[in-house]
Formats: C-alpha cells, structure tokens, sequence
C-alpha cells in the first residue's frame, strides 16, 4: 500500500521550488488520510481528485481571483513594466485589454533564458503596444512606466518575495523611481522560510545556456571548462526584500509583503 | 583623412587623442595667425570639422580645450600665470597681447604640448599602479562589462594579491565574456554572471570598480549600459564603487537633459532580438542605449592619473585643466563678436 514515504522518494526528483514543495505536502497530507480499507482504484481516484482540487481551487481559481484585482489597478494611459514571462501577468494584461483599457506595455528581459520574447508575442497578438528592452536599459525606460508588476516564485515568511533573477534589481530601480511595484502571487506559494539573501538557497541552472548569443557565434569564454580559472554562474531566483515591493496581490487579500506570516497561519488552520 | 577613420582596439580612447594632438600640432605649425588669440579662433573653428557634433566624443573635445588652455597661458605669459593663485585670470577674459613673436610662442606652445602627450602616455600606467592600495587579499570585486583599464588595474594587483573578480557580461554586447576571459588568461579566479544577478551577490562583494567612457563636471558618469543599477544596488547594501580613469576623460559637461539624443546613444537591436523574429520588429519598439547616467552620490571614489579623489573635488579639477571660455566649443570670445560684427 503506498504511503506518504513513498512519495518521499518521487518528490526528490521533482524539480523543488517551493511551491510544488507546498502541493507535495498537501498530497503526502491527503494520502495519510485515506482509509486503509479502500480498494487501490477507488483510492487512486480519491487522490486524482483531490490533486484536481487543489489545482482547481489554488491555481486556476485563485488565478481568475488576482486578475479580477489586479485588473482593477490597470487605468488608461498606464505603462506597466513587466518582467520576462509570466502566465499570471499575462492573463491579467490580457484581461485588462479585453475590458477595453488603453495601456502599454514595457517588457524587461534578460539573459540568457529571455522569455520576454514570448511575452511580447502573446502581447502584441492581443494587439497591447509594447515596448522590449534588456535589463541593463531599465534605468533608461523607468521614466516613462507608471506602474511595475511582477510575479512571486514564492513569498517566504519574512516577507522576502522569491522571484526569477532581476527581479530585485527591478523592484530597487521601481522604488528608487518612486514607481508602484505591484507583485502577484497565489497563497500556495507562500512558504514558511525565511532567507535574507538570495545565495544562500538558490539554484543554479546550465551554466553553458549564458554562452549563447543570438546568432550562434562563439564568445570568448566558450571554452570555460578548459580554463581552471573561469566559472559560469547561471543563478535562477533571487529575493527581493519587502521595502521594494508597495503590494501584494493574492487571490484572498491584497496585502503588504510583512503580511505572509498571516496568510501562512490562516493557511495552516486550514490543513 | 584622419577623422574618417573609425578608431579601435587597444586603448581607442587614448589613440584617439594622441591623434587628436598631432592635428592640431600640424595645424598650429602650418595655419596663418600672429596672436595667440586669433590661433584660439583657427582651433575653434576647426573644431567644427572633428567629429565633435557628436556630444559622446567627449576624449576629442576635452584634449582640444587642454591644447586652447596651453595656448591661451602661453600667449599671456609666464607673469601672467604665477600671479596670486590665477584668481586674475577668472576675470580677464580677454588675452594680453604678449612680447612673443610668432616663433617664440609656437616653440613655446608646441613644447608644452609634448609635456601633455608624455601626461597623457603615463595615465594608463599612473592608474594601474594604484592598484595595490586599493586591492586586499581575498576580496571579491565585482566588474562591469570590459575596459582595458580596469583589466589592467586587475592584472596589476594580482602580482602580489590574491582575490577574486566577478564579472557582469553585459548583455547584450557581451564585452563582460572579453574581460572574464582575459582575467583568468592573467590568473584571477573569475566569475561571469548575468547583469540580473547583480543584486543577488552583491552584498557578498567587497567592491565594484568599473571604467567609464566620460565623466561629468559634477562627479556623474556616461558609463556602459546597465551600470547604473548596478551602481544602486551597490549603494542599497553599502558596498563602495570606485571608478577608475584618465583625466582626459573629464568633461566640463553636465547632463542637460535626459533625452536620448542629448545624452545617449541608442544603437542598433539585432544583438537583442535577431532577424528570426522579424515579425516582433515591426509591432515591438525595441530599445538599445549604449549609455547609462550614473549620478555622483552612487560613486565613492574616482582613481585618476594626478591619484585618487572624491566626486566632490571633480570641479576644482575641471578650474586647473580648462578655462572656463572653452567649456563650450561652439562659443566665441567677446572681442571675436564684436570683430565679426565690426567688418
């Protein structure tokens, strides 16, 4: 009979970002509960089901929950900046054209994943005007944005918002600018860590992904692993510290960063 | 022609100016004129024909403002130059017709002129062996991009220290991959991030020392793209930046404006976004600055050639090396206006 132990085992090889730690608990909670004497089919079942639900209630419906808010915050004649791909932003964005408003659109992306391109193809499909820059010109562009908005990986419980790379360096620009950096981020990502910097945890992704360039040509330090002297760091997230962020957007509230404690506690009587 | 020729390689700012210093000597040698005055109108005049429209070839035009200083203090004399601290000079825009004929004052400019090429010959290397009152054993310093200064600065200090350099890349040129590669052929143990990661390790570096292409009258920079924010992340986890470069680079400017066509300049976006989406090119305003404005607050320390100093005394400077009529080179003297009005 499979137990939660034996999701121990499959859990490690997923890919553990906080947020899928946050559903394994929940399965591994939902297995233990059980009862032994149902068949292993109707068992199966149960557990589809509530993984079904889980997805349902925190992703997909909380999702159309933060877009009702956050659409709320897009007025006409704005300039949101936003950062690389994100499927929630983009829905949001989508929405907000859908209802008509008029705004446009600052993509910032970065190496060496730049995934702003696909953002800016869905954008510009919808028929949003956008602009696309790289994250070194983002000083240069902050003038003319009005608002930022961001998505989480996750929220840790100091109030830190885990993001992909340059997130922070977007929500300290943002500040230093005095522009409203508006971050949106489902409950199920908040977690009960508390980190300060952003190397302590972390992950690091293929290091040879930074040596290409956009028209196949070799840089000069493509033969890296041949020198003892050269390394490739390809960090993945990074923290972003609260004083940088104005709001948090979640499906229940709309919340300073401070505030996740209180969203994980209320989550914990829950379970 | 000289100036139709697009300088690069191995200190192209430098090259630039010697260059810049060996057409104006040819000129001062070769044009018609009798007073140092009226040699101060052929150089400005001739200024016009130097790719000097272009307000980033700020190295051209500061070491043209140096030779019309050399000038000017020759024609008004020794005397002239050693009285009380040159307070007198301030107020005295017009020259003193000297004793010096016409020989006596080209031998005399064309002298100093040497003595500014061997100063400008001995900047890199004045800077370079800094190094080692500003570099301890086992730091991290953090990099932007390429600049053969601060390579050089680096490889110097690696003589007798040991430390370890990362590097940004900045993209989307990619010169930080130059420089990693460089360093570590000279022996640093080097690091090459991405420019998003700055803020993640920053507050584990000891201290960033960058290059830059100019620096302002008020301690600001005109640096690459994408140091500002690295310049503020810096700030936000007290981590100091020093900047290190010639003097040649200091320009009497200030940023007027923060138009694009003012201050920086955007160049072309097939580095960022390639020909394979072609479709985006057309919908998708793209933008490639080449320049970034990084204010002085953001900046602890200047290395230069006369040694270190502090963004504040930048001005002071800017009083010893050129005279305030020069600061723009499109302005004429009174005496030349009403000249011109008079015939």
């Amino acid at each position: 009979m499979i137990g939660p132990s034996h999701l121990h085992n499959h859990s490690e090889a997923v890919v553990s970002t906080q947020s899928t730690g946050n559903f394994i608990k929940h399965t591994k909670v939902q297995v233990a509960k059980i009862s032994p004497d149902l068949t292993e089919s109707v068992a199966k079942e149960e557990l589809q089901q509530s993984c079904d639900n889980f997805f349902r209630e925190n992703i997909y419906l909380a999702g159309k929950s933060i877009t009702e808010k956050a659409v709320e915050r897009v007025v006409d004649g704005d300039t949101i900046l936003i950062y690389k791909k994100s499927q929630l932003i983009l829905h949001i964005l989508l929405e907000a054209k859908a209802r008509n408003k008029n705004f446009r659109v600052m993509v910032v992306d970065s190496r060496p994943d730049l995934s702003g391109v696909q953002s800016c193809e869905r954008l510009t499909a919808a028929g949003i005007p956008c602009s696309y820059v790289y994250i070194n010109s983002c000083t240069y562009v902050m003038k003319k944005v009005t608002k930022v908005m961001l998505a989480a990986d996750a929220l840790l419980a100091n109030g830190y918002v885990l993001g992909p790379v340059g997130t922070a360096l977007i929500g300290l620009i943002s500040s230093t600018y005095n522009k409203p950096v508006i971050v949106c981020c489902e409950t199920y990502k908040f977690s009960e860590r508390v980190q300060t910097d952003s190397i302590l945890y972390n992950e690091l992704a293929d290091p040879d992904s930074m040596l290409k360039t956009l028209n196949e040509e070799d840089t000069p330090v493509s033969n890296w692993r041949d020198c003892p002297n050269t390394r490739l760091v390809n960090l993945v997230y990074d923290t972003t510290p609260p004083a940088l962020v104005s709001i948090v957007i979640t499906e229940i509230a709309e919340l300073p960063c401070t505030s996740a404690p209180v969203v994980l506690r209320r989550g914990a009587v829950k379970m | 022609q000289w100036y139709q020729r697009r300088v690069t390689g191995e200190r192209r700012s430098y090259v630039s100016v010697v260059k810049t210093i060996n057409v104006f000597r040819d000129l001062i040698c070769t044009a018609e004129w009798v007073t140092g005055r009226e040699l101060i109108k052929i150089v400005k005049c001739y200024c016009k024909y130097l790719p000097l429209s272009q307000s980033n070839e700020t190295d051209v035009s500061n070491v043209v403002r140096r030779i019309l200083k050399i000038i000017r203090e020759e024609s008004v004399g020794p005397e002239a130059t050693n009285s009380a601290d040159g307070i007198s000079a301030f107020f005295k825009t017009d020259i003193k017709p000297c004793n010096l004929g016409r020989s006596d004052l080209q031998d005399n400019i064309l002298n100093s002129i040497v003595e500014l090429l061997a100063e400008l010959d001995t900047s890199k290397s004045n800077i370079v062996n800094m190094a080692l009152e500003h570099i301890h054993s086992n730091e991290r310093i953090l990099t932007y991009g390429h600049s053969n200064t601060i390579r050089d600065f680096l490889l110097y200090g690696r003589k007798a220290r040991d430390f370890e350099v990362i590097v940004c890349e900045s993209g989307p040129s990619l010169k930080g991959h130059k420089m990693a590669a460089e360093l570590s052929e000279g022996g640093i143990k080097t690091t090459v991030i991405a420019d998003s990661a700055a803020f993640a390790i920053i507050h584990a570096v000891n201290k960033v020392i960058i290059g830059t292409h100019t620096i302002m009258a008020d301690g600001a920079l005109r640096a690459t793209n994408g140091v500002h924010q690295v310049a503020m992340a810096a700030k936000f986890f007290s981590v100091p930046v020093i900047v290190c470069a010639p003097l040649y680079k200091l320009s009497p400017t200030h940023l007027c404006s923060y138009d694009p066509d003012a201050f920086n300049k955007v160049i072309g976006p097939e580095k960022m976004l390639n020909f394979s989406n072609a479709n985006l090119h057309s919908k998708v305003l793209i933008s490639n600055p080449d320049f970034d404005y990084v204010p002085s607050d953001l900046i602890e320390l200047f290395i230069t050639n006369t040694g270190g100093h502090a963004p504040s005394y930048l001005y002071r400077i800017i009083s010893e090396l050129y005279h305030p009529e020069d600061y723009d080179l499109d302005n004429m003297c009174v005496e030349d206006v009403e000249d011109e009005m008079a015939t």
